[in-house]
């Protein structure tokens, strides 16, 4: 193997600045070190008062029952399971940027990779809770798992795709949070180092589990890493897939389509990106990281969503063209609910098609992928956008039921609808600035390690090896080892 | 200063055995049409559309692959990149046999096929009926050539642009960025095109229109795992062979194991994409979609539905799961030619389920059919990698690739 | 474990420190370990390691957590409690396999993240010895271990030839203690402290 570290000048350096390893350490830990800013201190207090509020709400559904819901007889999935699917979809983008993206060495992954898995968890968590207080009598929530009991022994019913829920929910949460834990523990070994008053190095010695950066140490993490995320790769795929099947396996018109789980999986990626780009745009201000989240990174994250939009653009005009194509009547009046814009939620079909597929589409231009404000703006789009596209399929698939009868009922949520939903964002928040004080944000060892191939200073070093001849460089290196 | 071996010349034995291939092939066409093409018309064009589909779409993958490891600005690939744009050269040919047999079928009225074709039945058939705004033989003519000429034109401008870099080698980074913006619009342009394509209308009608009254969402994101898989493995399999003629002197097990790793990823993929679609519609269990199932399970096809299963799913995820199976020329060589001959079966059930519900008929004629055509890939991929020097040598990224490792 | 003696030099260049380690072995010091800030490719196999079989592991906590699946799911639905769910077979083999895969994946990441814990003995509370605490920043920390016949003065001005920057000599526990990171305490200190007592 040659120790050449070597990465073309063609492509943009992704650490700027002239940093130094012990520099790359200052930058990142300085915010964990410092009193936390008057900022972190404003937007910390919203979100525990969110926080509350969706408490509160959650309260009143435990004492009163889910009856304070809006959810009537054909929509008995509402808002709850839109937000869930929302929150899990948002979760995707962590994992993936640091499982999917590692397998196929993007280096660009290191500047982002931390933040994202950090709020893949805390997705999850939200979008755990939805579920499980939907099923009303949330104290006996504990009934989902297979264990021995003395009801029979009656099992859980292992065909069912919301069992499979529980499974791919928890196994996910299990494992995003394993393998975010291993990758924090040499950075908190640093942050531990640094420390210098007691109750500090106490806690992170305790957190960083003594890690000592010895090399075999590093060798089996490597391995794990590797492993970790070749098994969180289909993980990752696997668990929006049986979200999709909730749906699919019915045979609901409107939800019983095939190209479901792939297509929910890519809709998945297009908003848990969108939502690092939320996430990241702030935190790099907020935590002047702007040479470790440098524009290169917000461009490429923008490809990615304008890709996985188009894809999700591509299933939509599939599902819609089948529609018509499998000459079904069932099919064709459930997609009739949403594009003809006579119906009473046509609008949410259209606000989704306009949020989700064309405006992604000025991605298109690298004037606007590195756009910072454009991208903001963007990015909260596109978020809105994949939360109508759960509505329209979940709503607009079941308001309008077999019996005319039941069409009358306009679904709408009750204020405590919306609070729990606030709530979760609520949770999201506090969790997600309580991360950014207490944790690097980045990967420190990770930014080392490209530091050498892709920062800016290391970079200008590597200009004689572009105008080396190829054959000359090719034999150079096959004989430098 | 050594140079490389960038002048590929054709082994003789190499150039026999594709001309011998090809002559099985055409006597196999002669025997077939013969044989079956007065009283079986269908059993005759259903062989001919099944090779000339799949071996299409396996060497057009070749072109997918360049556009997007261009796209995600990818450097591992370059060390052999002349070998998927010679494969993809492929689809000038294949492509021309492609469209002569989809226009004899729906031209001949061949309604054993395609029954859309049968007017008269479509008459009294109400869900034909409706359907025949999309599936008319004008449409399909008109979105056959359109699929096939695009693919052949932009495949032809990608393979310029790389070219044109071994007599003009770029001077400065900068002319280097602006080469790296312009081949990621082209290939911007092509995937979008693939994805309008390969990743819908035509699979649709190509295909799935066998099963006339049949619809899946899924079929065309299927049919593009299916053939990106075996692709992959046609790539494989092209640099193993220069490697071993002692071409492509930079590339190694490095570059090996990503192909292997492709091999194997995909193959998952693929049977995530036949899970999904598969079981959605055994667990719906809704008489109109479980009819496609029907015969390949419980009828006739039902070991080739296995057979399927256990070839292009688990013989790679056990056989590639190591890492010294992907390093190993030997083994990538080996799986590459059963996943490509498992995605032949996949697509043979695709096709032959369809007009011949009542046994299975895989008989020589078929295996003579598709020797032709993997004679034929052979001869125009030699004769492409030929015309071209081994090396994109002049590329921006091409030294990252030599010194790749995982 | 046991104290020993160490010579610890601190390296703060890579390009540096690959040749040193090949100087060390061909010297035939014995190195005890080399820290680092972050992973470096390829030094495992310059220091002489043998690869880890970590992902082995894997795999069979993989095979366990199918068969778990399987083997469970299967029992309950075909001998404990047959039920007609949907009028679908007992054996419904397509709708277990979500489960399986989930399993599959659950069993070996937790299996192999306590593995890798039990391996390279991580866990909260315990503690190491630290040779340098810039090891986690930015100095490559090279520790080569003494024995009685050692010459520690030749062993330092060999590191100072072969480029460490900082070279000095550390008596070290070579196991972990269960201890505090805010407390410089030392097992083989509490042991000689509490011989004193007695």
């Amino acid at each position: 193997m040659g120790l050449l570290r070597y990465e073309s000048q063609t492509r943009n350096p992704l650490v700027t600045g002239h940093k130094t390893y012990h520099q790359v350490t200052e930058d990142i830990v300085r915010p964990i070190e410092a009193k936390p800013s008057k900022l972190w201190k404003i937007g910390f207090t919203i979100s525990l008062f969110l926080l509350s509020f969706g408490a509160y709400s959650v309260y009143r559904d435990v004492v009163y029952g889910i009856g304070q819901w809006n959810l009537n007889k054909t929509v008995g999935w509402g808002w709850d399971i839109t937000n869930f699917v929302w929150w899990v979809g948002i979760g995707h983008a962590g994992t993936l940027i640091s499982a999917i993206l590692l397998l196929f060495r993007q280096g660009w992954r290191t500047g982002v990779n931390r933040a994202a898995e950090a709020m893949t968890i805390f997705a999850v968590m939200c979008a755990g809770q939805f579920p499980i207080f939907h099923m009303g009598r949330v104290w006996n929530a504990f009934f989902v798992l297979p264990y021995p009991n003395t009801r029979g022994p009656l099992w859980v019913n292992f065909n069912s795709p919301l069992l499979w829920d529980v499974f791919a929910i928890s196994t996910y949460f299990t494992v995003s949070l394993l393998f975010w834990y291993c990758g924090l523990l040499p950075d908190l070994a640093t942050v531990r180092d640094r420390a210098k008053e007691k109750w500090r190095k106490r806690m992170y010695g305790v957190l960083s589990f003594g890690w000592t950066g010895s090399t075999k140490h590093w060798q089996r993490h490597e391995s794990l890493s590797l492993v970790l995320a070749g098994l969180s790769t289909p993980l990752v795929l696997s668990v929006h897939t049986i979200v999709s099947f909730d749906f699919a396996t019915s045979v609901i018109p409107g939800w019983h389509t095939t190209i479901f789980p792939p297509y929910f999986v890519a809709g998945a990626i297009f908003s848990g990106f969108a939502m690092v780009q939320t996430l990241l745009l702030i935190v790099r201000k907020v935590l002047s990281l702007e040479d470790y989240i440098t524009l290169e990174h917000i461009e490429v994250m923008n490809k990615v969503i304008v890709l996985t939009g188009s894809i999700v653009g591509i299933a939509y005009i599939t599902e819609l063209f089948i529609s018509w194509y499998g000459q079904n009547p069932y099919e064709a009046a459930a997609f009739r609910n949403r594009w003809d814009i006579t119906t009473p939620l046509a609008w949410s079909y259209y606000l989704m098609m306009s949020c989700n597929v064309l405006s992604p589409q000025i991605f298109w231009f690298r004037k606007m992928r590195r756009n910072i404000t454009v991208t903001f703006f963007m990015s909260i789009i596109v978020n809105v956008g994949m939360w109508f596209e759960r509505f329209v399929i979940i709503v607009t698939s079941i308001y309008r039921d077999y019996l005319p009868s039941s069409w009358s009922t306009y679904y709408r949520p009750t204020i405590w609808e919306v609070g729990f939903y606030m709530g979760t964002f609520g949770l999201f928040f506090t969790c997600f600035f309580l991360f950014s004080k207490f944790f690097p944000v980045i990967a420190i060892a990770e930014i080392k390690h490209i530091l050498k191939k892709s920062g800016e200073s290391y970079k200008e070093g590597v200009g004689g090896i572009e105008t080396q001849a190829p054959e000359e460089f090719a034999h150079e290196q096959a004989h430098a080892h | 200063m050594s140079s490389f071996k960038e002048q590929f010349e054709i082994p003789g034995r190499f150039r026999n055995i594709s001309f011998a291939l090809m002559a099985v092939g055409i006597v196999s066409v002669i025997v077939g049409f013969f044989m079956y093409g007065s009283h079986e018309p269908a059993r005759f064009w259903a062989t001919m559309l099944h090779n000339s589909v799949f071996f299409l779409l396996i060497t057009n993958a070749s072109m997918f692959f360049i556009c997007a490891t261009t796209l995600a600005m990818g450097s591992w690939q370059l060390a052999f990149r002349r070998v998927p744009e010679a494969i993809s050269k492929c689809v000038i040919p294949l492509g021309i046999i492609a469209l002569i047999v989809l226009l004899c079928i729906v031209l001949g009225d061949q309604h054993h096929i395609y029954h859309w074709l049968d007017k008269e039945h479509v008459q009294h058939d109400t869900i034909l009926k409706g359907k025949a705004g999309f599936l008319n033989p004008t449409f399909f003519i008109v979105w056959t050539l359109l699929s096939i000429g695009l693919w052949i034109a932009l495949g032809h401008k990608m393979r310029q642009l790389s070219r044109y870099l071994d007599e003009n080698p770029l001077a400065s980074v900068a002319e280097g960025k602006k080469y790296v913006f312009k081949s990621t619009i082209w290939s911007a342009l092509f995937i979008v095109w693939f994805a309008l394509t390969v990743a819908s209308v035509t699979p649709w009608l190509w295909l799935m229109s066998i099963d006339a009254h049949w619809y899946s969402t899924m079929y065309s994101w299927y049919t593009f795992a299916s053939s990106f898989v075996s692709g992959m493995s046609l790539i494989a399999l092209f640099v193993i062979f220069l490697k071993n003629r002692g071409y492509l002197e930079v590339v190694t097990e490095e570059h090996l194991h990503d192909l292997g790793k492709f091999m194997f990823a995909f193959s998952i993929f693929w049977c995530y994409l036949w899970f999904s679609q598969y079981m959605l519609i055994w667990y719906a269990n809704i008489p109109e979609e479980t009819i496609y199932f029907k015969p390949r399970v419980q009828g006739a096809y039902r070991a080739i539905f296995f057979l399927n299963l256990i070839v292009n799913f688990f013989t790679p995820l056990l056989l590639l799961m190591r890492r010294s199976a992907k390093r190993n020329y030997t083994s990538v060589a080996i799986l590459a030619v059963i996943i490509i001959f498992g995605h032949w079966v996949d697509f043979y059930q695709m096709v032959f389920v369809g007009p011949f519900k009542e046994h299975v008929d895989l008989n020589l004629f078929d295996f003579g059919v598709a020797a032709g055509f993997v004679g034929l890939i052979m001869f125009s991929t030699g004769r492409a990698l030929a015309q071209a020097p081994l090396l994109a040598k002049n590329d921006p990224f091409f030294k990252e690739s030599v010194i790749h490792h995982t | 474990m046991s104290v020993k003696k160490f010579v610890v030099g601190c390296f703060d260049d890579e390009a540096v420190l690959f040749p040193a380690v090949k100087k060390v072995r061909k010297a035939g010091y014995k190195l005890h370990d080399i820290y680092t800030p972050f992973p470096m490719h390829g030094l495992d196999h310059a220091m002489g390691l043998r690869d880890t079989s970590l992902h082995t592991a894997g795999f069979i906590y993989a095979i366990t957590g199918t068969t778990t699946a399987l083997g469970g799911i299967s029992w309950v639905f075909t001998k404990d409690w047959p039920l007609n769910i949907g009028g679908k077979p007992h054996f419904a083999l397509p709708a277990w396999i979500p489960i399986t895969f989930e399993l599959t994946v659950l069993f070996s990441a937790v299996g192999m993240v306590l593995t890798f814990c039990y391996l390279c003995q991580l866990a909260p509370f315990l503690k190491k010895h630290h040779f340098h605490p810039r090891a986690t920043d930015d100095q490559f920390v090279m520790v080569i271990e003494c024995n009685e016949k050692t010459n520690e003065d030749e062993v330092k001005s060999f590191l100072a030839q072969a480029g460490a920057k900082e070279i000095n000599v550390q008596n070290a526990e070579t196991g972990w203690w269960l201890g505090r990171y805010d407390k410089d305490t030392m097992p083989f200190q509490v042991r000689k402290e509490k011989t004193a007592f007695e």
